[in-house]
Formats: structure tokens, sequence, C-alpha cells
């Protein structure tokens, strides 16, 4: 039920740049509001849609020239669907993309191939970006025939000089890509791209299919073309270490929406959403004494075909905003909600907490036998939730509600906790807004300005 | 390398403002093809529309071409254009694939045979009238082998110790029409190079087009199209090809068009299923990030990925469908105006215990043929695959 994001420290990890937050006087590269891609689900021949997958849902974010920015977010958060959506690899479903200050959504074929030579991409897995049947030459070249560079002598030519400025040999363009090792395929990626001599690079994940020790110099590599030829980056990654190593910006992304948004520096000392925190706490440090801040993500992530009212990360919140009547401890309040949570899917199995209680004992006795109180106590042990909350209000409604849910009434159940413990977090949805610390966040904590809970104590005195 | 002393040309030196401007001029070798095809188009048009009807099409020379004629004329240029031209230009991939083809002994003999076939079978016809019927000359052994003097009507070699022994006159020897083998033998080659090319490349330009661009397109051209190879798979073209034959007489040209037109569900399938997997691929987002156009992506990734799957279709479809040409020609279905292999196998069989030549020759004929196709394949599937074995470098 842990995180299911790997958070690497890659070696080499260079402190994260100090780029001041001084208000930018020139205009934005890139300037992206409202984007949005949802994919319908559809049945039958007619291809009704039944539902959508909200893969990216309204972000807004810029790049400005010559700057690095980060998309980071676990696996299926959508961070890739926004940077192919973003330049239209896929069509979006709403939103406005200005790239200098033209809207990109709006281009028509012949606009968009001409754009395509100002913003290039590098792709995840260098396996599988590369045509098998074509030369790296040829690879490398491609963009450059398909712009209309119609002189095969002058594209040799640029493709020698491209492959010597990524670090290989000029005679390597007639190698095909299964003679190449992952980290040299990437070397060609960024060839590849650079061959538009494009203003922006967008990297879908650009080392994480490769060793860590090729990971740096990989990072490096672009670091070094984006201050030779003045690019914008858009890096996108699950890997924390990765993000910090080069990015000057920092988009935190959560099911299709970023929560966190400022510059590296901020967003890494001073995380202020509860999410980004969480991700800050589970990258591993080299000190074994540090056996990590505490902060464990309960819950599985949501589908973004169904995603939680209110706030999405409600469901999975460490810091999540209590009802107003009752005092909880933050963990025990985070252990009572993931039982209300299953309750409401459905998923609470009381029959088999009875059986787990039977098997245990060893005895003749059928689960029927097992008593009430039994069960209410091994369901507050499934959930870690303790025999006896600290406020009595607060017990007596979880007790009555348990009564209820093991005499075989969940909707009863469900319904007690639903009144009792609200929380904003269910019902409101944040919005980015910016913080006191400098960068924009989403938090109805922040919204509302309540008191830092301590778990957030924690990673700040980090 | 030569060291350069002029600095060489890098992508910030593209002026793409200046390449926009251009128009993109038809390269020569453009030119050169859809001349060479409007050659054909123009000689077609002369030979159906503006020639008086029944004469020749080439009066002086007493050159007349059929309907099978001109589409073998269209084969053998698409097969130039489509792949001798492109093997001569990348020379380095041909001498590189050439390399991985040679290593198989086989397949290099076989390519080698499959050459002297098609050589003979396109420049004999022209040379050697049709065999006629002789019966004063039927039943002549082949040459250095002999038969019981009273087989033949009239020997034409030695008669020696009552047996008839073959003369260069008849080197396969003849028939109890008394039809010359050879002759028969190297129009067969003709009609076999005929059925397998024509109806193959019919066969898989239609599959491939269809199966890449089910592939590719997806949504209602992907339904369309496979249901209708569906439909196509069940339909009874053997059937369809014997009612011809009851109707109008049995022809090569409808042989080969039936077969061609009719056969390619399956490839189209196989082709689908292959684009389907490659179009998930990252190099065609690649393509799509550079501005490549649907057919670019089709061309030069989706088509070039699966043609694996293709060639080993093609090898198997060509002896196929010369096996296939073989069996109706035997059958008597085939078609009466040209001697083909089948045909004479056809003649002999009820004359094997005396005459085993008749029978035989064109059989082994068509034996190697196939097989000689079964090694090309093979050998040219593990060619063309960069990852079979590239290592080497």
């Amino acid at each position: 039920m842990g995180m299911e994001m790997e958070m690497e420290m890659g070696i080499g990890v260079s402190p994260v740049s100090d780029q001041p937050a001084a208000a930018r006087t020139e205009a934005p590269l890139l300037s992206v509001r409202n984007l949005t891609k949802h994919y319908p689900i559809t049945t039958g021949l007619r291809s009704k849609e039944v539902g959508r997958v909200r893969a990216v849902d309204g972000i807004d974010f810029d790049v400005y020239p010559g700057e690095t920015v980060g998309i980071v977010g676990e696996s299926g958060c959508g961070k890739s669907t926004a940077a192919s959506s973003l330049i239209r690899l896929e069509e979006p479903t709403e939103g406005t993309v200005r790239f200098d200050g033209e809207d990109i959504t709006q281009y028509d074929q012949a606009e968009l191939k001409a754009f395509r030579r100002r913003v290039q991409m590098i792709f995840q897995d260098p396996e599988s970006s590369f045509d098998p049947r074509m030369s790296i030459g040829e690879a490398i070249a491609e963009p450059l025939a398909v712009q209309g560079l119609s002189d095969a002598s002058r594209r040799r030519e640029i493709v020698a000089d491209l492959l010597e400025r990524v670090g290989l040999a000029a005679g390597d363009a007639d190698r095909y890509p299964h003679e190449l090792s992952g980290g040299q395929k990437q070397r060609v990626g960024l060839a590849r791209a650079l061959s538009m001599n494009p203003d922006m690079i967008i990297a879908d994940e650009p080392v994480s299919a490769l060793d860590v020790s090729i990971q740096s110099e990989i990072l490096a590599l672009m670091t070094d073309l984006q201050e030779t030829f003045g690019l914008s980056i858009l890096l996108i990654s699950h890997n924390l270490a990765v993000i910090r190593q080069i990015c000057d910006r920092v988009a935190v992304m959560y099911l299709g929406e970023i929560v966190e948004l400022g510059t590296a520096s901020e967003v890494f000392t001073n995380p202020q959403h509860p999410y980004t925190r969480a991700l800050l706490a589970s990258i591993p440090t080299a000190d074994p004494t540090d056996r990590g801040m505490g902060i464990e993500l309960t819950g599985d992530v949501p589908s973004p075909s169904n995603p939680p009212t209110g706030c999405r990360f409600h469901t999975r919140c460490p810091e999540l905003i209590q009802p107003e009547n009752y005092e909880f401890e933050q963990s025990t309040w985070r252990r009572v909600m993931d039982l209300r949570q299953k309750l409401d899917q459905g998923t609470v199995d009381v029959d088999a907490i009875r059986e787990g209680v039977v098997t245990e004992r060893e005895s003749d006795e059928t689960p029927d036998d097992v008593s009430a109180t039994e069960t209410k106590a091994r369901l507050r042990d499934e959930f870690a939730i303790p025999q006896s909350l600290d406020d009595s209000r607060a017990e007596s409604v979880l007790d009555a509600a348990l009564d209820e849910l093991v005499s075989g009434n969940p909707a009863a159940a469900r319904e007690r906790l639903a009144t009792e413990f609200a929380t904003p977090c269910e019902s409101q949805s944040p919005t980015l807004e910016d913080t006191t610390a400098g960068q924009t966040a989403s938090c109805l904590r922040l919204e509302n300005e309540l008191p830092p809970t301590e778990l957030e104590q924690t990673v700040r005195s980090d | 390398m030569a060291v350069d002393n002029e600095p060489r040309e890098t992508f910030e030196d593209v002026d793409w403002d200046d390449i926009d401007e251009t128009t993109r001029a038809f390269s020569r070798k453009t030119i050169v093809t859809i001349g060479a095809y409007m050659l054909f188009a123009v000689g077609l048009l002369y030979d159906y529309v503006l020639k008086p009807p029944r004469a020749d099409t080439i009066e002086p020379l007493g050159i007349s071409l059929q309907a099978l004629d001109w589409l073998y004329i269209l084969t053998l240029l698409t097969i130039l254009v489509g792949v001798v031209v492109p093997l001569y230009e990348n020379g380095r991939m041909t001498r590189y694939y050439w390399q991985q083809f040679r290593k198989n002994r086989a397949a290099v003999a076989s390519l080698i045979y499959l050459g002297v076939i098609f050589l003979i079978g396109s420049i004999g016809p022209r040379f050697l009238e049709q065999p006629t019927v002789d019966p004063s000359n039927a039943y002549q052994p082949p040459v250095f082998t002999s038969a019981p003097n009273w087989l033949p009507v009239e020997c034409a070699g030695e008669v020696a110790g009552g047996s008839c022994h073959g003369t260069w006159a008849h080197p396969f020897g003849t028939t109890h029409e008394g039809k010359d083998i050879l002759v028969s033998v190297i129009y067969g080659m003709e009609v076999s190079m005929q059925v397998g090319l024509i109806a193959a490349l019919i066969t898989i330009t239609i599959a491939a087009i269809v199966g890449v661009s089910a592939a590719y397109f997806g949504g209602w051209i992907d339904a369309a199209l496979m249901r209708y190879v569906d439909i196509q798979i069940t339909f009874p073209t053997f059937f369809l090809y014997l009612m011809i034959v009851y109707l109008y007489g049995g022809s090569l040209f409808s042989m080969i068009v039936i077969f061609g037109l009719l056969g390619w569900g399956g490839i189209a399938r196989i082709v689908r299923s292959e684009a389907l997997q490659r179009r998930e691929e990252e190099y065609v987002l690649a393509a799509k990030n550079a501005g490549a156009s649907g057919y670019w992506t089709m061309r030069r990734h989706l088509l070039p990925n699966v043609s694996n799957s293709v060639i080993t279709a093609v090898t198997l479809l060509i002896p196929s469908l010369i096996l296939f040409e073989a069996s109706l020609a035997f059958l008597g279905l085939g078609d009466p105006t040209v001697p083909s292999w089948g045909e004479v196998i056809a003649s002999g069989r009820s004359d094997l215990p005396n005459a085993w030549w008749v029978s035989t020759i064109p059989g082994i004929f068509l034996f190697f043929t196939i097989l000689a196709f079964n090694f090309v394949g093979d050998a040219l599937r593990d060619a063309l695959d960069p990852r079979a074995d590239g290592g080497d470098k």
C-alpha cells in the first residue's frame, strides 16, 4: 500500500540551483493554460461514451527561455500525456498552449509542421524510439528530411556534426540502433531532437530506462547543450533526484492536476503541499540511522476515470483536515478515513473479518460464534485504529458506526460516518494559490490558513 | 573519411525559411520513374484504343502483346522500381544484406538457378516456336538415354541393339504427340515466372496497403477493411475460377488476376497485426514529432518493419501459386494455348512405364523451382532482419 514511485537518488546530485524567484521581465516561451486531455471510454458499435479518463485535467504553467522546468509525479498521474498533448502529438481536449505568443492549438497542419521545428521531444524508451530498420544517421536526419531538406549530402554533414556534439563518432551514422547501448541511444535521441535547432526540448523520462551510472552523464550532456544553444527544457520524470539535479522550476502533478509549482529550491526545501511532502519524504537518504520521516501514503492511486471529489488527494492525504467538532491524532484520523473510504467502496467484508478471528483461535467455533466486540476489535486492528480514540465523542461515533457495520447494516454506518466525520477536503476543490513560501500550491489547509500538522513540521525541519 | 578543410554544415546553418521557399522539385529519379509508368500507360492506350483491332502491337517486328504480357511488363517494371533501384541506390545496405544472404549456400545456388530460369524463360519463347504436334516424331528419348526401339514411331537417333538412342535434336525427348519437351519446359518457365511474380506482386501490394492502412488509421477504416477481408476469405476462389473456365475457357490471365485479386486476405491480416504493434512504438511518435505525415510514417516506418512478415508470406505464396497453376494445368483447367509444366506432366502420366521422361523432366523443374523459392525466402528473411546477426562490425 506504499508509494508506487521509485525515488532513487542519482549519483552526483548537484545542490539545488538557486534561481532567484525574482519577477521575470521577459515573456514566457511556452504558456500552458487549462490544458485538458480526456480519453473517452466508449462502448458498442455507435461508440457511445460511457465515461472519460481524465488523464490531464486543466493544468497551467509557463516555461521561460533558457529555463528547465520539471514535471514530477507518480506513474499514471498524467505527466506524459501532458507533454504529448501540449505539443499536439495527441490533440488536447481543451485549453490553450501559447508558444512564443501564438496559440498552437489553433494551428493548421502546415503551421503545425513548421512548429515541430521549434519544439522537439526526447522519448523514454531508447529501445523503442528508434526504427530498427533505420541507421542512426537516417534516424537523426529524419526530421531534416521530413521538413524538406532534400539534399542527402547536406544531411550527412549535419548528422556527422551532431553525432560529435553529443559525444559519439561521426562514423557511427552507419550503425543500427541494436548496435548501441541505451546511453548511446539516448545521446542519439538528443542529436535527433537537436537536428531541428529547436527552442525547446521536451524530455519524457529521458533517463529512467538507463543505468544510474549513465543517468547523470546524459543529464550533464543535456545541461551542456542547454547552455550552448540556449534551450528551454521541459523535463518529465518520476525521479525527484533527476528533477532536483537539473530543474530550475518544478511542477508536482497528482491525478491530472498540478498541486504545487515553484522554483526547485522552494519546492525541495519548503514543500507546501502534503503530496509534495510525502514525495520528498520517500527519498531514501544515505544516512543509515535515518529511518525516514514516517510519512507513508496509504491507499491506492485512484483511477483517473473516476477521480475523487473535492481535493483529489484527499483519499490518501496524511494531512487531511479534521472535522470541526472532533479532536483526533492526525495519523488516527487518516486511518479512520481509510475505513470510511473502504466502506464507501463497499470493500469491507465483515464475514472475512470473523473468519480471520476463528482461524487464529484454532477452535471449533464457526464464524457466527464470534462476538460483536471481537469483530469490532479486529476491524480496528485491520485499519490500525486504536481500540479507543482519545476524543470520547469521536469514539462514541466510531463505536456506533462499527456496531451498525457488524450488525449487518453498512449503509447506516456509512451514513453516520459521512455526516459526523466530514472533511472539507472531500467537498471543496482547492485552487493553485500563492503561498507565503513563494511557490504556488493547491491545498485547503493553505487556503483556510490552518496551522501546520506535526508531519509538516517534520519535513520542514529537515 | 577525408579531412575537411571547409567547416562542414551544422544544424544551426540550415535556413528553414529558404528551404520552405524553394518549391520542392521532383528528383531525377522520381521523373524517370513517373516517365517509365507513363510510357507503359501510353503503350497500353495505343494497344487497346488507338491501333486497329487485330493488328500486331508492333507491326514491323510482328510482336503482338496480350493482356498477360502487359501485366507482366508492369510487374517487371514495378520490381525494377521497387526492388532493384533501391538496392542499387543503397549500395552499403545492399552489400550488408548480400553478406548476410550469402552465408546460406543453398540460397545462393537457388538464386542462381532462379535467375537462369527467369532469363531462359524470358528470352527463350521470343525465339522458339511453340512446340507443335508431330506424330511421326513421338516418344523420342532424351539425349544420352535410350528407349525400346518399338516405342518411337521413327527413331531420330541411332538405333543399336534394339534400342533407340536420344539425340541433340531433342535433348529432353518428345511427348506422345511429338512435342519437344525442352521447348515446352522453356515455355513453362515463362508461365511459372508469370504466375508466381504477377500474382504475388498483386497480392502483396494490396495486402500491404490494406494491412498497413487498417493498422495506422484504425477506427472505422480498420473495421471496414478487415470485415471485407473476412468476407473475401470465405469466398471460394477456386470455384470462381472453375466457373470462368466453363464460361470462357481457361486462361492464364484470368487465373493470375483471380488469384492475385482474391488471395491477399490472409497476408493483409498478418501485415495488419504486425503493423499494429509497430504503430505503438515510440519511433512512430518521434516521426510525428518531426512533422511527418501519415504517408511518411506508413512508407518509412511501418512498411519496412512489416517486410519480414511480408517476405515470409511471399516466399510461401510464390511457390504455392506456381504449384497451383501446375495442378490446374494438370487437371486440364489451365490455359490450352500455352504449354506449362503441369500440362506436360499431365500429358505423360499414362506413358510413365515406357516414356518416363515426359512427366519426369518438367516435374524436376517444378520441384527445384519451388525448392529454390523456399531457400531464397528463408535466407532473405534472415538477411533482412538487422537484429538477426549484426554485431560483426
